[in-house]
């Protein structure tokens, strides 16, 4: 994998790199030269599959990380390139037009952190909630507590919190429970 | 104008959720023309349980028993992937003892038997060939009962932990298990009269569901699907993962690339996962460790640090990314399974052109499970 991190510094000039296993390395790249990477990479360096696309909110930073992982099938090495872009108004250039499964992944992301793609299909349309009018619930500041407790209503709880002396009232002395 | 009026031909159909023929909580909204799909759209959300985000608020430990539940068939890749990315993270993975490292190979094994026989039963099952499903059941049932007596329960197992495993193999599992293995070896043949033997199966499912071989990597299929295009990806083998490089096996092959060549590939493949079985078993340690010594669970911190880990699943190419931060809890975890591409941009391409009879063929052919694409 150094061959390929080489070439890459030298053509890209990359933020950071590293082999993380023997089929394993991962590249920091500004987000501007991320797709003509990403291209460059498909279209000449045999890594022809998009594994997957992922987003992780580094919210302490104000930045959103993109993670694009690539498979190489000849030798079976994987690439992830990362790029982090600014956490307000977020967009991304999409690789829809390279890899034609992208546009879940990017529908998605879009939907759960709030980045979106422009040119990608399906932007805005919700893939796995509905009608949601919170903020992105996949970002750091969305609280699941706060939200459970004013959508859900609550429920009254059993007076004891002994598990033991509770079943015992309800079923009997004894209970199911052995001495 | 033309359009407009072939347009108006067009009767929108939803397949699922509610439908015997669906592959689990999704469905698939389609247009027909006659009997014939013109188009489909995939449909989740009705399974979603924010797996990843709860797994952001909750120690390391605490994420097994959401893991398992990303995929009801099949669990326990999915504890080997999150214990192997975070024993990679934390430096933990030069500590797994040897036998722990074979006890995890044959559990992901005896998952992957469990999940063929299901999904070779709904093969079956979605074409009306009602008994085979009920037989496949009942001997997917059978590892079940080895399942609960290693790990104490028959669904979910919450067995792999970090480190190696949570308890060692009881006494006379080995030979309980070649009892098993031997009963379901001989009620295969009975199962390939009445599947592949089946004049009914062999019409539906030659020549119908064919994937592209150009489209196998660049759409990132894997599993079964692009074995049966004759290509032999098996991560297993590809990038070999606890004891599978010392395994004397081969990837199985079919050409065809449609549903029937898609069945018997998971049809060698449950010979062959028996056959993995009998290997590990025969090569289990006798003594050591089955875990390794683990710090403190409630105050564990992972240094920051990213890393993908993948294995093979029944359904294929399973893997996770995962993100630590240097704290308590996951910064991030993202779960891509085979399903995500198989069940969404593959199935959608496929299904133009498709007679709306062969759909729920198609679909588990594709072995699409919904929890994987939500998560």
């Amino acid at each position: 994998m150094k061959e390929i991190l080489k070439e890459i510094e030298e053509r890209f000039g990359p933020i950071w790199e590293r082999v993380q296993r023997p089929k394993l390395a991962q590249v920091g790249i500004e987000p501007a030269k991320a797709v003509p990477l990403l291209t460059w990479l498909k279209e000449h360096r045999g890594y022809v599959t998009l594994v997957h696309l992922s987003a992780v909110d580094w919210i302490e930073q104000g930045e959103f990380q993109l993670t694009w992982l690539l498979g190489n099938p000849e030798t079976e090495e994987r690439l992830m390139i990362c790029s982090r872009i600014d956490r307000e108004n977020p967009a991304a250039e999409t690789v829809s037009g390279l890899w034609p499964q992208a546009v879940t992944y990017e529908q998605e992301i879009n939907e759960m952190f709030g980045v979106s793609f422009p040119g990608s299909p399906r932007q805005g349309v919700p893939f796995i909630l509905e009608g949601w009018k919170d903020i992105p619930p996949m970002r750091r500041d969305f609280d699941t507590v706060a939200f459970v407790e004013k959508h859900i209503p609550g429920r009254e709880g059993r007076k004891h919190i002994d598990t033991r002396t509770y079943i015992g009232e309800k079923f009997g002395e004894k209970g199911y429970l052995h001495d | 104008m033309t359009e407009t009026r072939e347009r108006s031909k067009e009767v929108q159909i939803w397949f699922g959720p509610q439908h015997p023929g669906i592959t689990g909580n999704m469905s698939v909204q389609t247009w027909l023309d006659g009997d014939t799909l013109t188009r489909g759209i995939t449909h989740v959300g009705y399974l979603h349980r924010a797996f990843e985000k709860l797994m952001e608020r909750r120690l390391y430990i605490q994420s097994f028993p959401i893991v398992c539940r990303i995929c009801v068939p099949e669990p326990d890749t999915n504890e080997w992937l999150l214990a192997s990315a975070l024993e990679e993270l934390s430096g933990l993975d030069r500590e797994v003892p040897e036998k722990a490292r074979w006890i995890r190979t044959l559990v992901l094994e005896m998952s992957r038997l469990g999940a063929m026989l299901m999904v070779l039963g709904g093969h079956a099952g979605s074409m009306g060939l009602g008994p085979a499903p009920q037989w496949m059941i009942a001997l997917r049932d059978l590892v079940l009962d080895r399942f609960e007596e290693l790990t104490g329960g028959r669904v979910y197992h919450m067995y792999i932990v970090y480190g190696g495993v949570r308890r060692d193999l009881p006494e006379g599992f080995a030979e309980r298990m070649e009892q098993t293995l031997k009963t379901i070896e001989s009620k295969l043949p009975l199962i390939d009269d009445v599947i592949f033997g089946s004049a009914v199966f062999r019409k539906r499912a030659m020549g119908v569901g064919v994937v592209p071989r150009e489209w196998a990597f660049e759409m990132g299929i894997s599993g079964p699907v692009i074995r049966a295009m004759g290509i032999p990806k098996d991560v297993r083998k590809d990038e070999p993962y606890e004891k599978y490089a010392e395994l004397d096996f081969d990837v199985v092959t079919e050409e065809g690339s449609d549903i029937f060549a898609r069945a018997m590939v998971r049809r060698r493949e449950i010979q062959q996962s028996i056959d993995l079985i009998r290997q590990i078993l025969a090569r289990m340690p006798k003594e050591g460790p089955y875990c390794a010594e683990l710090p403190n669970m409630l105050e564990w911190t992972i240094p920051v640090g990213q890393t993908y880990v993948r294995a093979e699943s029944s359904r294929g190419e399973m893997g996770y990314y995962v993100v630590t931060d240097g704290s308590k809890k996951l910064r991030r975890v993202h779960v891509r399974g085979p399903s995500y591409v198989h069940g969404v941009s593959l199935l959608e391409r496929l299904i133009p052109g498709t007679n709306i009879a062969d759909l729920a063929p198609l679909m588990v052919s594709l072995q699409v499970c919904p929890p994987e694409i939500e998560r």
